[in-house]
């Protein structure tokens, strides 16, 4: 009890690039997805889906024809609560009963014990509908936007008013206008969305699966099941990748699986197969973006016009923040006292637009970082000068009047990539489709923002709950739980959280684990979303870290040292004369035996001043904001016009690194999702569905189709949530697209205003030759 | 149909399996012999994720008959790697590198990666990636699996000298 202690000098785990705490599992083939998990008698389930786009359901009936004796079929008469999807709108049904908005809506669910006759079943469910006219397209949605917004169905719509941007913009020198476009782009995870819901005795549920989300599935099938909140258990099973796909989306598997298992009386499960998967499943939104910017010849920026427009597809779902945080990136980066922005989603009768890293951010920086290219020619500066010259500093004011108080990373980002990436001495020699033999090579780069945590005062108003349970594990000895509903779907989670909470406590990092959440153990620490893990509630189990070891500290005096204070360090309590009074594990074991296990809660808080007017959008749209800049590199075949972009430059303000391996993990991924998004991946609207089913169909890279990367941290930790994180999850994919498009621009000459750019849209472009900015000398 | 016997040696034991000819060597494996390592990412050899070694090839179980499967060959399934000095080196080294993330692609990913080294002790970092081109994964960039795999290689020369 008194030997003395031999170091004290302690290793953070927090910065440390520790091994993934998951790994270990998983390369051994050990984790279990939702297609693994053993669930006796579990019947399959199928979902009958509308063939048609837009119409009204006239009459469901079953074949007479057809054995439906091992069959259960649920209707919307068989929904116990409101056949309602609450989202964001509260006008999607979980079957529809009515109107039907979208090819592939559902329109009843089967199952049946094996998942051949759940599909022959379904096969044998007709429906009359009565066909209506849709609307399908993002390119007919826009052309009705330019002629008349009122002969669309608007989801929802938001404004930002900073200045007056129409009366800056006539008495601006120069006047720049561009459009720009991308389209749906698909999550792609390589696990398919699975699900499973077990009816208990005591007529809760028990629903199992791949989530981003355990508390998005409660409230809503309280809704549709009439069920209390403690009748329904949530717990997620090993996420096979999500990256939004399993944000909301999950929800509706959720809800069908319980209503066929509550009606059927025995577990049901439903696992997508891939073309399922990719036909009806949540997307990107399609993006139409139009910005007027008025300058000056010296490159200021005097007033900003964007109209942000989305297809939201059917239903409302979560468009509304997708297109929240759109807007608030897509003026964001820039010194401007007139922003306006416009912001709206309209529908488009096809599968409802969701939640994919980004979150509508991408689609607002591919238009704005594709225009300043425009804009800087337009002053006659290069692409870095007119950036560095605008870029928003610590003390500047957002296009939402917020103030960049601190751990602000701009222009370092902006300053360190260009000088990374030898870009001023690269710039002079891109080819601008003059060389006539060999390829042609361009440079372009892109700066960016990205908020970390909910949009406005969401984390203010949410405060994120965490519990941490000290209690004996498996092995015997003592062990903390992370208890959080936080997910790990491979962006390292259940590293970080450890980690934290080990320095926290200051004790060995192998005492510390973080289970699956389950609704049945786990405080609301939110949706694992909008880049706010490490954040948000990384700091809060850091909190609940500090005050477990407080008590711990306060148990060991009282009981054990007679009063005198100890100190837990490195997993010894030690003495104010650094005597160790006894080691992490024999006062824990000495807790359980007396009092039981320890629990602890905290809540996630934020400083005061942080303003936010959610109905004028102004004040502080986010708590602090993460940084990047890109540089691309690439070479155009001048005979195919294929883009092969040969390297990557990024260098990224996320704040403390807390891992700097899965840190540097999620910008490689998330710069190749977004090089996908940039040059290779394509999904349109055919017939009401989309074109493309399979991976075949619908390429991403491979390992033969990655650039060169070189990647780079500067950190401006965020002093309101210790470790000070902020958020890297989004970030790397939101500037590529952009980046690559003005390389290309320097390669080809040709201002390309449509994602992806594919060897096709680009001869489009070219033979096209109406390329540049649309440029008009302003009236002062 | 009627159902075919087969004695295979999976992971280094004996195994046996009874089934239909036509049914695919992935569901005979995760549903008949437990396997529940190899994963269904896609269902029409696109993904990789189901990648096994048969008799020293590297196949996809879910394009394969498990009737294609002759008596007597030797499976190699992820949970057999850790029997092997490679495929502990690999599993080491996709650890330290952070070559996991979701590792839904890993069971396929890491078998392609063994069936690589057992036939090349010294892949360049093109052959790596050409040999896992059928190995899509969507969380990483590639460039944490190409790193391990190289490691991985570099200690297994070490180890046996070549």
């Amino acid at each position: 009890m008194s030997t003395k202690a031999k170091a004290s000098k302690r290793i953070p785990r927090v910065g440390q690039g520790v091994a993934r705490l998951d790994a270990d599992e998983k390369v051994r083939g050990l984790a279990e997805y939702a297609d693994d998990l053993q669930v006796p008698d579990a019947w399959y389930g199928y979902i009958v889906r509308s063939p048609v786009s837009h119409g009204r359901l006239r009459a469901l009936t079953l074949d007479p024809d057809y054995d439906w004796s091992r069959i259960v079929v649920v209707t919307p008469d068989d929904i116990p609560g409101e056949n309602i999807v609450d989202m964001m709108g509260r006008d999607m049904p979980f079957i529809a009963h009515d109107e039907i908005q979208y090819r592939g809506e559902p329109i009843a669910l089967v199952a049946a014990p094996t998942r051949k006759q759940a599909r022959e079943a379904a096969a044998h469910v007709r429906a009359d509908i009565e066909e209506l006219p849709p609307l399908l397209t993002l390119g007919e949605m826009i052309d009705r936007y330019k002629r008349d917004p009122s002969e669309l169905h608007e989801l929802c719509a938001q404004t930002i008013r900073k200045g007056d941007a129409e009366r800056a913009l006539e008495e601006a020198e120069l006047v720049v206008e561009g459009e720009y476009r991308a389209g749906h782009q698909e999550q792609l995870y390589i696990e398919p969305q699975g699900m499973v819901a077990v009816p208990e005795k005591d007529g809760s549920v028990f629903i199992h699966g791949s989530m981003q989300c355990p508390y998005f599935i409660n409230p809503e099938l309280c809704v549709t099941l009439d069920l209390p909140p403690e009748k329904i258990r949530v717990k997620q099973s090993a996420v096979g990748g999500a990256f939004g796909g399993k944000e909301e989306f999950p929800t509706l598997l959720a809800g069908y699986c319980a209503l066929l298992a509550l009606k059927a009386k025995r577990p049901v499960k439903i696992i997508y197969d891939r073309h399922q998967d990719i036909l009806y499943s949540t997307k990107r939104h399609p993006v139409w973006s139009r910005y007027r910017t008025g300058l000056d010849k010296d490159g200021t920026i005097r007033a900003l016009c964007v109209e942000y427009v989305l297809d939201g597809g059917a239903y409302t779902t979560l468009s509304p923040v997708v297109m929240y945080r759109g807007i608030l990136h897509a003026a964001m980066g820039y010194r401007c006292d007139h922003v306006w922005v416009d912001g709206y989603v309209f529908r488009t009768n096809t599968f409802p637009s969701g939640a994919f890293r980004g979150f509508g951010a991408p689609q607002a920086v591919w238009g704005l970082e594709s225009h300043v290219d425009d804009l800087a020619k337009a002053c006659g500066m290069t692409p870095h000068e007119f950036r560095l010259r605008n870029a928003l500093r610590e003390g500047d004011v957002t296009p939402t009047g917020g103030v960049l108080r601190h751990s602000v990373g701009s222009p370092a980002v902006l300053t360190q990539t260009v000088e990374r990436s030898g870009f001023v001495e690269k710039l002079s020699r891109c080819s601008h489709g003059r060389v006539s033999d060999g390829k042609w090579y361009g440079i372009g780069m892109s700066f960016f923002a990205h908020g970390a945590g909910f949009t406005g005062d969401g984390e203010a108003r949410f405060k994120a709950k965490v519990a941490l349970d000290l209690e004996p594990g498996e092995d015997g000895w003592p062990v903390v739980l992370v208890r959080a509903s936080s997910t790990e779907m491979g962006q390292g989670t259940f590293t970080i959280l450890p980690q934290v909470a080990a320095d926290g406590l200051c004790i060995d990092l192998n005492r510390v684990r973080n289970p699956y959440p389950d609704t049945k153990y786990v405080p609301n620490s939110g949706p694992t979303v909008a880049s706010r893990t490490a954040m948000v509630v990384g700091s809060t189990v850091y909190g609940a870290a500090q005050k477990m070891k407080k008590q711990l500290e306060e148990y060991v005096t009282r009981e054990f040292t007679g009063g005198q204070a100890v100190q837990l360090v490195d997993g010894q309590f030690l003495t104010a004369d650094e005597k160790v009074a006894m080691t992490f594990e024999e006062a824990a074991t000495h807790h359980f035996q007396h009092r039981g296990p320890l629990r602890v809660y905290d809540q996630f808080r934020l400083p005061d001043y942080l303003q936010w007017d959610q109905k004028n959008f102004v004040g502080d749209a986010y708590p602090s904001y993460s940084w990047g800049c890109n540089v691309a590199e690439v070479e155009v075949d001048p005979r195919t016009l294929e883009v092969n972009v040969l390297k990557v430059t990024g260098v990224y303000d996320i704040g403390k690194v807390l891992n700097p391996v899965l840190a540097k993990g999620q910008l490689e991924g998330g710069l190749v999702q977004a090089l996908g998004y940039a040059v290779m991946e394509k999904i349109e609207i055919k017939d009401g569905l989309f074109d493309a089913s399979r991976m075949q169909t619908y390429v991403i890279p491979t390992t033969l189709d990655i650039p060169e990367f070189d990647l780079d941290f500067v950190e401006f930790p965020y002093e309101f949530a210790v470790p000070g994180a902020k958020g890297v999850g989004e970030i790397p994919m939101n500037g590529l697209g952009p980046a690559i498009a003005n390389a290309v621009e320097q390669a080809t000459g040709v201002r390309m205003r449509e994602l992806p750019i594919t060897p096709e849209t680009l001869f489009a472009a070219m033979t096209r030759g109406a390329s540049g900015p649309l440029l008009r000398t302003g009236t002062a | 149909m009627n159902k075919i016997t087969r004695s295979w040696i999976v992971n280094g034991e004996p195994r046996e399996a009874e089934f239909a000819p036509v049914r695919r060597l992935l569901d005979v494996l995760r549903e008949d012999l437990g396997l529940k390592g190899t994963k269904e990412g896609c269902g029409e050899g696109e993904c990789g994720a189901c990648t096994v070694i048969v008799n020293g090839q590297p196949v996809l179980a879910c394009l394969m008959a498990a009737g294609q499967v002759e008596d007597q060959a030797e499976i190699v399934t992820v949970e057999g790697l850790e029997k092997t000095e490679t495929g502990r080196i690999l599993q080491q080294a996709y650890i330290e590198k952070g070559a996991a993330q979701c590792g839904f692609c890993i069971p396929g990913m890491i078998v392609s990666s063994y069936a690589l080294l057992e036939q090349h002790a010294h892949p360049d970092a093109g052959l790596i990636r050409e040999s896992h081109a059928g190995n899509i994964c969507r969380c990483t960039g590639y460039e944490k699996i190409v790193e391990a795999i190289q490691t991985a290689a570099e200690r297994r020369a070490g180890n046996t000298g070549s």
